[in-house]
């Protein structure tokens, strides 16, 4: 039997058709007998979700035009470099934001960005909101990683106590639920993070987690013989928390099994953080590298990350913004107030952008592990002084392996769904949900 | 095989089986036919429970229904309202006769019932860490906290096992090993405190730190090794404009180690007036705005130093330099939940954080606490291994509570040798403890059943298992030397002996864990840490009076037991602890400082824990009180009688909606109960609720609700009246078989880490008679807890030597 293993990647199908007709996969597109994995359009590996609060410096933001992107808009400036990976939306609308009963905007937008579903006001411990977009996402890629997902944020995690407006704090400072009643609090120590990916080695040195695996087994082993010595004079339910125990002994086992198949990885060697830095650049930049690492090292393929909580006052000296960041944000259109408020969407957007360089020159597969990750960066808040939850500033980094065809500025139709967006992006990662909130379909154009 | 011989107060004939001899006249069926039968027959079996077939005559048969038709006489829930009902003399008459044959047949049977294998809880093991290594480890941030079984969180049948918290187990004990040997590896951490953001920092905050400061915090932190630490303070900033609170002024904050004076700081006073930043951008022109409004969001930036510290824990302080010139505890202006979330309207400042950073520059520590503990001998070349041996069989018999062997020693000698070779003695010890933490022994408390027992026999635990016991019920923790040398001996089976060192350990400080968490758990009031009222309403509510409320119910509790006193002083002791904080609350005059002192309490309605309001608030809703979860509280802790869940789909009380009239809760709570259906519990319930309703959600006395004015009489199902907390308090004080015994059930609980099951019944109804014959003394109630056979006997085999009642009759 004859088997052609020649294919058009689907990119050159499409690139003499109209740039705004979708076309499903044609079989003639994927290769004979090969999964479709391993095609032009497989899934992405990963995802992450890079959230900002109180809304844009929007003139800063929104490129002149639709279609391809003569320049990078100056917020944006740091991904020049990648922008052949961005992709601008323009036009996608958070409504249920605006149907949460009571609390401040800033709750409402972080409180349904992920969810698009409106949350029930409260000030207690018994907020309700829905399980998020990346937690979707988590649940299916956690079959194969150690970790379902990382929380980053670089404010204090709190999720308890009332924020914005009278809203639970759980609706400003996370954007990750694992269910609706469970707001995941963000990490934002990077010790923190360092010791969940890497337990108590102290080093992503190669030698230094060897040493540590081989601590760990020693530790196994003996607890194993343990138990072993331990004669049957034990009651039924005595015998099974014994084998609870020894169950948990022997997955522990498993994990370390994978971390050494993983430890001939080359990584960079990095050591346990301390803490907090001070610096928020610096604070940003290690919490970057660690997420970096976890994709790198597979632990993790979902990420949610708030480059500061919703409603922050943070202000920014060291870029020369001394205002606090929400007092700021509405500027009533003052150009000099509009200028250092689009400083500080800049100086967030320069922090996202060290990842996505990192990403970019990690080789992965035919391309780079950049090319099979899809990042979403926005917030859900467009013009910061009004407040409105329309024409949100929108950005999709990489999954160039996915399909996503960036250096263009896409425009919806106003008023279309974000929960659009959401669906959408979990079906390039392979993830088919049918609806999530109050999405109405799927996004067309994100592949040209 | 015959039962080991029991204890002396639970003598039972020798002949231990299913037949039961012949027992003392049975009580009357007759009572039952008219009353019960109507609904709990063989045909309808309501409430899944029928009462046909079931023998008088055969006790031993039917000891578990039996059980129940007598709690639930005893405590009248049975037969429901409006039904008929023996009239209460003959109902307890034919109680007394049943539970005078049950008894009967506990004595020939014996059945001490089996606590399964029982992992150490959070607390438990924070507790053996800081006891085996003199160590205080921070356990919230290690370890997860625990899933409360029967309202208790040492609960055997709930700690199980499961993978995610078998790595925490390790990984803790990774980094507590580390820890107590001195380990030069370890890499320099920062670790923040936090002050809680509702605090008020308008006072000395606590004991701990020195008179003539105010606000501030201290916090035990461990030093890992001597060398030097980086201290940083940060001031709370205002919610909304993020700018330091407070900094019109100058004032000095003094840091402090172990209460001497290690840094003095200035700042504030640099720029006056309101800061317009907060709220709006400022305008590029206003320079001195600018200037202002920088300086408070950087102030403290450079409140950081540096300093040299020995390894070991110490108490780290940073406090304002209180130079308001009067006396300490005087609020200078007070701030809430509320208020301080949305304007800067403190006049002072408050410390955020104290970050401590380090080692740097680190070296193994010589005399730390916790190497004291474990270095007991110096390794020379030639005697390294004896050393390390010595060392580990001294910690591992503490650790595994028991006598150690070369089985136990060897494979932590390996480990050792290992990490010996790699690094030297430290890290050889520092890897074999840590493997010792893993262990089983350690981990779990194990009781092992003696060589072929037969299932449904039972034994006397050996001397070690029940010092594990003694010490996991008075301390929370693993024993002492002293305990494991009488226990090891074989001594602590004599009853002059066991008495002598239960007397001991209560005596002891670490006795205070069991009382904190005894007290905190039965009551439920720990959940004053979780309990936010709303702030709109109860705008003085604050993080410092959350803590005041539950150290007075604990201060008073540890002291009703201390002294010995009658477990009914509980109810009626006219005296409390309190701070400044707390008497502001109670509206006590003259009660100044943090510092918490005995009060003498002179408004009857506020006599004993009714008059508390930890137990007030964790009864009630965040804006209201709730009759119903006061009621529920009452029957479920103080009378032993919890009333059964409600049916689904009850739609909640209306809640007033400020354009009607407004309706007492009572007249809303009379329209809920108009339905019958809601009348047959509420009508037991509500009237053990309204006499504490001049308590309002956060324990205040009110006369009125929201306008309506208060009426805290209620009517009981036998007619007479309850008109407040002293006429509860003295139902209570009535009604005492039921108060102590449901306190024994409870401390029952807590001791044996399981619930009192049907045939621990005459057990418990022994424990409440030795009770009063001891003029129910704390220590006599504990002492002959843990005479009797439950504490001291162990079951072969999980099922009950008595068949349960028919699974089809178990949902009851």
């Amino acid at each position: 039997m004859f088997i052609s293993k020649l294919h058009l990647p689907r990119r050159t199908v499409l690139r003499g058709l109209g740039a705004t007709i979708a076309l499903p996969l044609l079989d003639a597109m994927v290769p004979a007998m090969t999964a479709l994995a391993q095609t032009a359009a497989k899934p992405a590996r990963r995802l992450g979700v890079f959230y900002v609060p109180n809304g844009m410096a929007m003139r800063y933001w929104q490129p002149p035009s639709e279609g391809a992107l003569a320049d990078v808009p100056p917020t944006l400036k740091s991904l020049a470099p990648f922008k052949d990976q961005l992709l601008l939306m323009g036009g996608l609308y958070d409504e249920a934001a605006n149907l949460v009963k009571g609390g401040g905007d800033h709750a409402r937008s972080a409180g349904t960005f992920l969810t698009c579903v409106p949350f029930k006001f409260t000030y207690g411990a018994d907020v309700f909101a829905a399980t998020t977009m990346d937690q979707l996402a988590a649940k299916e890629f956690s079959k194969q990683t150690q970790l379902g997902s990382l929380e980053l944020a670089l404010d204090s995690n709190a999720i308890l106590g009332s924020c914005d407006g009278g809203s639970s704090c759980a609706y400003t400072n996370t954007i990750s639920w694992s269910n609706p009643t469970t707001p995941l609090p963000m990490e934002n120590d990077p010790r923190a993070v360092f010791e969940r990916l890497f337990g108590t080695s102290g080093s992503t040195d190669a030698a230094a987690r060897l040493s540590r695996i081989k601590q760990d087994r020693s530790i196994l082993d003996f607890i194993t013989e343990e138990l072993a010595r331990l004669d049957n004079r034990v009651g039924t339910k005595d015998k099974q928390k014994l084998t609870e125990y020894l169950d948990s002994i022997r997955d522990i086992e498993r994990r370390i099994q994978k971390a050494e198949e993983q430890n001939s990885r080359e990584l960079p060697v990095v050591d346990q953080p301390m803490g907090i830095p001070t610096d928020y650049a610096t604070h940003a930049k290690l919490m970057m590298d660690l997420l970096a690492l976890a994709y790198q090292t597979d632990l993790t393929r979902v990420a949610t990350f708030m480059l500061a909580k919703e409603v922050s006052s943070r202000a920014y000296p060291e870029i020369g913004v001394s205002d606090s960041h929400h007092p700021l944000s509405h500027h009533q259109n003052e150009v000099a107030k509009l200028e250092r408020l689009h400083k500080i969407n800049e100086y967030h957007m320069q922090q996202f952008a060290h990842l996505v360089d990192k990403l970019k020159k990690i080789p992965e597969g035919d391309g780079s592990m950049l090319d099979n990750s899809v990042f979403l960066y926005g917030t859900g808040i467009s013009d910061s002084n009004t407040h409105f939850h329309d024409d949100l500033p929108i950005a999709i980094v990489g999954g160039k392996a996915a399909g996503i065809h960036g250096g263009r500025y896409v425009r919806y139709k106003q008023g279309t769904p974000l929960a659009n967006l959401h669906v959408t992006l979990l079906d390039k990662l392979g993830i088919g949900v049918d609806k999530l909130g109050d999405s109405n379909g799927r996004l067309e154009n994100l592949s040209v | 095989m015959a039962a080991v011989q029991p204890p002396s107060s639970f003598a039972q004939s020798g002949a231990a089986g299913r037949a039961a001899a012949a027992a003392p006249a049975a009580p009357d069926r007759g009572l039952l036919n008219q009353y019960c039968l109507g609904c709990h027959n063989a045909k309808l079996k309501t409430a899944g429970f029928s009462l046909d077939g079931v023998d008088l005559n055969q006790p031993a048969a039917h000891a578990e229904i039996l059980e129940r038709v007598i709690t639930k006489l005893r405590t009248g829930q049975m037969p429901p309202g409006g039904r008929p009902r023996p009239d209460r003399a003959t109902a307890l008459a034919f109680v007394r006769a049943l539970e005078t044959s049950l008894d009967a047949v506990g004595k020939q049977v014996a059945d001490p019932g089996r606590v399964p294998i029982h992992r150490l809880n959070r607390v438990e093991y924070v507790n053996a860490i800081r006891d085996l290594f003199d160590l205080e480890i921070d356990g919230a941030s290690m370890l997860p906290s625990d899933t409360p079984g029967l309202g208790f969180d040492n609960n055997a049948d709930v700690l199980s096992v499961t993978p995610g918290l078998m790595a925490r187990y390790l990984t803790a004990a990774t980094k507590i090993s580390r820890l107590a040997v001195g380990d030069t590896a370890i890499r320099p951490v920062s670790q923040v405190y936090r002050v809680a953001e509702f605090a008020r920092q308008d006072s000395r905050m606590s004991d701990d730190l020195p008179f003539g400061t105010r606000g501030g915090l201290s916090a035990r932190h461990t030093f890992p090794l001597d060398g030097e630490y980086s201290f940083k303070l940060k001031l709370q900033r205002n919610q909304v404009g993020n700018t330091i609170r407070g900094m019109d002024h100058e004032h000095t904050i003094e840091v402090r180690v172990d209460r001497s004076l290690v840094k003095k700081f200035t700042i504030g006073g640099q720029a006056k007036g309101s800061d317009l930043g907060i709220l709006i951008a400022i305008p590029e022109d206003e320079v001195e705005q600018q200037r202002m409004h920088t300086y408070r969001l950087i102030a403290d930036r450079d409140l950081e130093f540096r300093a040299v510290m020995k390894a070991g824990t110490q108490a780290v302080s940073a406090a304002f330099v209180d130079d308001a010139g009067i006396y300490e505890g005087v609020p200078i202006r007070s701030r809430s939940l509320k208020s301080s979330s949305f304007t800067d309207d403190a006049s002072d400042p408050g410390i955020d954080t104290i970050e401590i950073a380090g080692p740097y520059n680190g070296t193994a520590p010589v005399d730390s606490p916790s190497r004291k503990k474990i270095f007991i001998c110096k390794p020379t070349n030639a005697t390294e291994d004896v050393c390390a041996r010595r060392i580990l069989g001294t910690l591992t018999r503490r650790a595994y509570r028991r006598p150690v062997t070369d089985v136990d020693i060897a494979p932590l000698f390996r480990i050792y040798r290992t990490g010996r070779a790699e690094g030297g003695f430290d890290t050889g010890m520092q890897r074999a403890l840590e493997a010792m933490l893993a262990s089983p022994s350690f981990l779990f408390q194990l009781e092992r059943d003696p060589a072929r027992a037969k299932p449904g026999s039972s034994y006397r635990l050996s001397d070690l298992e029940l010092a594990s016991r003694l010490s996991f019920f008075l301390w929370a923790s693993i024993p002492d030397d002293e305990l494991l040398d009488v226990a090891s001996k074989g001594l602590l089976k004599q009853p002059a002996m066991l008495e002598r060192q239960v007397k001991r350990m209560l005596a002891d400080p670490k006795a205070t864990r069991m009382m904190n968490a005894f007290i905190g758990q039965w009551l439920i009031i720990r959940n004053v840490m979780t309990a936010d009222p709303d702030p709109n309403l109860f705008p003085d509510y604050d993080d410092t009076l959350r803590d005041a409320l539950l150290e007075e119910t604990e201060l008073f509790f540890e002291s009703q037991v201390r002294a010995n006193a009658s477990l009914l002083d509980l109810l009626r002791a006219d005296y409390t602890f309190m701070n400044a904080r707390l008497a502001e609350h109670y509206g006590v005059p003259n009660i100044y400082g943090s510092h918490f002192r005995r009060v003498p309490v002179t408004d009857p309605n506020r006599y004993g824990l009714l008059g508390h309001a930890s137990v007030l608030l964790v009864t009630s809703y965040a804006h209201r009180t709730s009759v119903v979860g006061r009621g529920k509280w009452m029957l479920e802790n103080m009378l032993g009688a919890p009333p059964p869940s409600p049916p689904p789909n009850v739609p909640p009380l209306k809640e007033n909606d400020g354009k009607s009239a407004p309706k007492s809760l009572r007249e809303r709570m009379e329209q809920h109960r108009a339905n019958a259906v809601c009348a047959t519990c509420h009508t037991r319930i509500d009237p053990m609720g309204f006499p504490l309703e001049n308590f309002d959600p956060t324990g205040r006395w009110r006369k009125d609700d929201e306008g309506a004015p208060i009426d805290p009489v209620s009517t009981l199902n036998d007619g007479s009246k309850l008109d407040g907390p002293v006429a509860l308090r003295q139902y209570l004080l009535d009604n005492r078989d039921e108060y102590v015994r449901t306190v024994v059930e409870k401390l029952f609980t807590y001791a044996l880490g399981r619930g009192p099951e049907f045939y621990d019944a005459p057990t418990v109804r022994q424990l409440v008679r030795d009770a009063e014959a001891a003029d129910y003394r704390w220590t006599a109630v504990i002492l002959s807890l843990i005479k009797s056979a439950p504490f001291q006997m162990r079951r072969v085999g999980d099922s009950p030597v008595l068949a349960p009642a028919a699974a089809s009759q178990a949902n009851q």
